[in-house]
């Protein structure tokens, strides 16, 4: 292993395969293929959705159709054929679980596979799991202990049902079906997601977390996320996700809201890996989401993101920061492999006074991928004393690949403070030779230095997802890591 | 023409003359296919978002009042040069020009053009519109003793302008151009130049942007580097309602270095936008781009660079730099800094500011008795100064200085 170098580095990387690809055979509900008025009216009633639901869908619907796709995006792909989609699927079951014992073994196995066994998740880790399936979601874990907190963790469409007025309140005011392309599409075909009320002064007492997962082949997945932490609650909520190897090319277009009120604080971290398309760059999953996030009167928002799956990402998690002294912070390691592409990055719009950002980025290219950062901080006329710091650094494992950093910083306040720096550069040599000279092998001195160099945001993640990250960097630089 | 089927842009090029330049038939043909169909650009366009062009396309230009040689003479900054003088149609050349140095009507020179790459329906136009032009040549090995300096006064209407500079092997000079406006007057002027820069020449390229209140000063840069080249372009803005700079270089040959600086001081609406293209095609090159600005009143600056590595370029070293300070409630700025890299074994960085002055300097300076406003002013100068650093001339230097102070009121 001693004559392990770079470039043998970067043939792993392009040799190895996607570690979870299987595809879980269950008989799926899905609706004709297609998209217009009376898909979305059939998804809403076999969704027993209100009135209301139903006419916000096909409003969105109707932005939709007037919308063209963007393509400023620093992304090359076929677009998607929407009305070669089927729009809806879910497991056959039609009525809820009982009791774990339930549950479908099948989706049992699938579930280990990802390793998240409920009985163990429950016994060990303490860590609530709403786990979707396609789009319905089948399990839900440690709800009584939350509902005693006044906590409300379910899923969307049960929200629905159940909490109609916290959903018709909240729902589309961070990001409006106007938004973009894909925010108005999700808003008409959304299926399922998930939904969660945190009340005033709560502080949530485990991490909640979600796992999607994209199963039925050629079906689209268009979850709908939405956290809202009322006066001074705390929620640390936790999304990951791992999608089974297909040829084709699915399309994920989510949408997430988060709302944190007067001294709220929202930390959402998520580890994305989709299937990214295999060596030649077939397949692998279209990652456009809409994320964003509402910041009130010393409210925080933390977004935190390990993205190393998707053919194709397109993803701006961002803060609005509107009350005075609010705070966003948005940390990334981006790992692109392969012929997959990431246009990524964050924007924080800085309205109050004294609001603060941070945004560190850190992008790693290899293969014949293209990883790029889009950034947008945005200072308002009002925002007095606004502060931003950003870092975008990127490293290149092979002469193949591209990193790029297309930052937008717009000030309109003369107090404001913004700083912005970004860096490119291959793993140095030197700091190779430090460490081999020190008795460490080439291989693990390339672990080291990109270990190190994602630190700053690995350390942001919470303890249960700090592991699976670190497992996915390892699946996704395998070889070096060790 | 008549193709273009817009409004606007069709009301902007009615009253225009065909170009007097002989420009290639292909490139005429690349504009016009590049026209078909356009407007003036609109906020939606990238390179627009933050330039309104609205007040451009309501502009009223009046017939230009031609000055005669003594009158554009007096706007010189640098009086011992090589001179030149450019007033909308008319071109004064200078006499008694060393070996090796040649100076001609852009008809008159031969010359090359480059391919067409525009960026915006202005850069088009000028390859139909371009009126007047002039081709300097510096033969290899020549030093030139003292400067060449283009003075090119706008004295009100429409003009399109294109200056061709080839620089032989191992030569050396220093250009400075002065761009004017008579005063009272209301113009447009699209400037383009193009630069050869041929192996080991060492090429310093000095812009002072100093139009009056109600002139559109746009400029384009072009430049392709050879190996062992050193090309600096400076762009100094010191006044223009709406100034436009877009520099693009590319770098052809290896272990070539460029500078791109630029420096903007803005006040009442004024708007000045800079955009560069750094384009990095071979190897073992470097390039460093500085600019640095103030704002104050209702201004907007707007910075937008790029760097592009391409994939042979390994060992590319690229640095580039924005630092702003607004000055009040009003004014913006908007910066893009990017970087497009497709080579590993680089090392490319860019960082940029937005902030205001430092309590404690400023706290420093009054400490030892100076009013507010001269330390501010004060800080405000030693900030610009590392733009103007690269400004080795004297003469230049005083006279932008002069008009800072004049213009903002800056004593101390």
């Amino acid at each position: 292993m001693s004559n392990y170098t770079e470039n043998e580095l970067a043939q792993d990387l392009e040799n190895q395969e996607y570690k979870f690809g299987f595809v879980t055979d269950i008989e799926t509900d899905t609706v004709p293929i297609g998209l217009n008025e009376d898909i979305i009216r059939l998804i809403s009633a076999k969704k027993n959705e209100p009135q209301w639901l139903l006419d916000e869908r096909l409003k969105a619907f109707a932005i939709w159709q007037d919308m063209t796709e963007p393509e400023w995006a620093h992304v090359h792909y076929n677009k998607p054929d929407f009305q070669g989609i089927a729009y809806y699927s879910a497991p056959k079951q039609t009525k809820k679980y009982e009791s774990w014992d339930d549950v479908d073994p099948e989706l049992k196995e699938t579930m280990k596979k990802l390793g998240i066994s409920m009985e163990e998740q429950q016994r060990l880790t303490g860590v609530a799991v709403d786990f979707v399936m396609d789009s319905v979601s089948v399990a839900t874990s440690f709800k009584a202990k939350l509902s005693e907190l006044g906590i409300i963790f379910c899923s969307f469409s049960e929200a629905v049902q159940e909490h109609p007025e916290l959903v018709q309140k909240y729902m589309g005011t961070v990001v409006p079906s106007t938004d973009n392309f894909y925010a108005a599409l999700n808003s008409a075909v959304f299926t399922d997601g998930s939904f969660c009320y945190i009340p005033k002064g709560v502080r949530c007492p485990m991490e909640l977390s979600t796992y999607f997962r994209i199963n039925a082949g050629g079906t689209g997945q268009f979850e709908r996320t939405l956290v809202v932490a009322d006066e001074g609650a705390y929620v640390s909520y936790l999304e990951g996700c791992t999608a089974p190897q297909r040829d084709e090319n699915q399309l994920h277009a989510a949408v997430v809201e988060l709302i944190a009120l007067k001294d709220a604080e929202i930390k959402y971290s998520t580890v994305q890996n989709w299937y990214p398309g295999d060596k030649e760059g077939k397949g692998g999953v279209f990652n456009f989401v809409t994320k964003r996030g509402i910041c009130e009167t010393n409210a925080k928002i933390s977004w935190t993101q390990v993205e190393t799956g998707s053919a194709v990402t397109w993803k701006y998690p961002s803060c609005i920061l509107k009350g005075d002294n609010s705070v966003g912070e948005f940390y990334s390691v981006a790992v692109t492999n392969n012929y997959q592409q990431a246009d990524t990055g964050t924007k924080m719009i800085h309205l109050g006074k004294n609001t603060k950002s941070t945004i560190i980025s850190k992008g790693i290219s290899a293969g014949n991928s293209q990883n790029s950062y889009r950034g947008l901080v945005q200072i308002h006329k009002g925002a007095q004393n606004a502060r931003n710091f950003s870092q975008c650094d990127s490293l290149l494992m092979t002469d193949h690949c591209g990193a790029h950093t297309f930052p937008y910083i717009e000030c309109k306040n003369p107090s404001a403070k913004i700083e912005h720096e970004a860096t490119t550069s291959k793993i140095g040599e030197d700091q190779l030779f430090y460490c081999m000279q020190r008795g460490i092998s080439e291989e693990k001195a390339i672990s080291l230095i990109v270990n190190g160099y994602c630190k700053e945001v690995l350390n942001q993640l919470p303890m249960e997802f700090a592991v699976e990250a670190q497992k996915l960097l390892a699946i996704s630089l395998e070889g070096s890591v060790g | 023409m008549e193709t273009i089927v817009s409004n606007k842009l069709d009301q902007f090029i009615a009253d225009l003359k065909a170009s007097q330049i002989e420009i290639p038939t292909a490139l005429q043909e690349t504009a016009q296919a590049y026209l078909l169909g356009k407007d003036f650009p609109t906020t939606r366009a990238e390179r627009f978002k933050y330039t309104r062009l609205g007040k451009l396309a309501a502009a009223q230009f009046h017939d230009p009042v031609l000055l005669d040689e003594t009158q554009l003479k007096a706007y010189s900054v640098v009086q011992d040069a090589y001179t030149v003088l450019i007033n909308n149609e008319q071109v004064f050349l200078p006499q008694d020009l060393p070996l090796g140095v040649e100076i001609k009507l852009l008809n008159e020179a031969s010359t090359s053009f480059h391919d067409a790459t525009f960026n915006d329906v202005f850069g088009a136009l000028n390859a139909l519109y371009a009126q007047q032009g002039v081709c300097i040549s510096i033969a290899a090995n020549c030093t030139l003793d003292k400067p060449i300096q283009l003075i090119q006064v706008n004295s009100g209407g429409k003009c399109f302008y294109r200056h061709h500079f080839q620089f032989g092997e191992n030569s050396e000079a220093a250009i400075y151009f002065v761009s004017k406006s008579s005063a009272d007057t209301i113009g447009f002027a699209h400037t383009h130049f193009q630069y050869d820069v041929a192996k080991a020449a060492r090429i310093k390229v000095s812009k002072i942007q100093d139009c009056s209140t109600g002139h559109f000063d746009f400029n384009e840069d072009r430049a392709k580097q050879g190996a062992q080249s050193h090309f600096e372009i400076n762009t100094i803005t010191l006044d223009g309602s709406f100034v436009r700079n877009d520099a693009v270089v590319a770098v052809e040959g290896q272990h070539a270095q460029t500078y791109l600086n630029g420096a903007y001081w803005l006040k009442d609406e004024q708007h000045v936008a800079n955009y560069t293209t750094m384009d990095h095609k071979v190897a073992n090159c470097e390039s460093f781009e500085t600019y640095k600005g103030v704002a104050a009143d209702k201004a907007t600056a707007v910075f937008n660079g790029k760097v592009f590595v391409r994939k042979d370029a390994q060992k590319t070293n690229a640095y580039q730099s924005n630092a702003n300070v607004l000055l009040s409630d009003n004014a913006s700025i908007n910066s893009k800094p990017e970087l497009e890299i497709y080579a590993d074994d680089v090392k490319c960085s860019h960082g940029s500011t937005t902030g205001q002055l430092d309590e404690n300097a400023l706290f420093y300076l009054r400490a030892r008795g100076l009013s507010a406003a001269s330390a501010k002013n004060l800080l405000l100068q030693a900030f610009m100064e590392d733009v103007l650093t690269y400004i080795k001339h004297e003469e230049v230097l005083a006279y932008i200085h002069q008009r800072i102070a004049q213009r903002f009121n800056w004593n101390y």
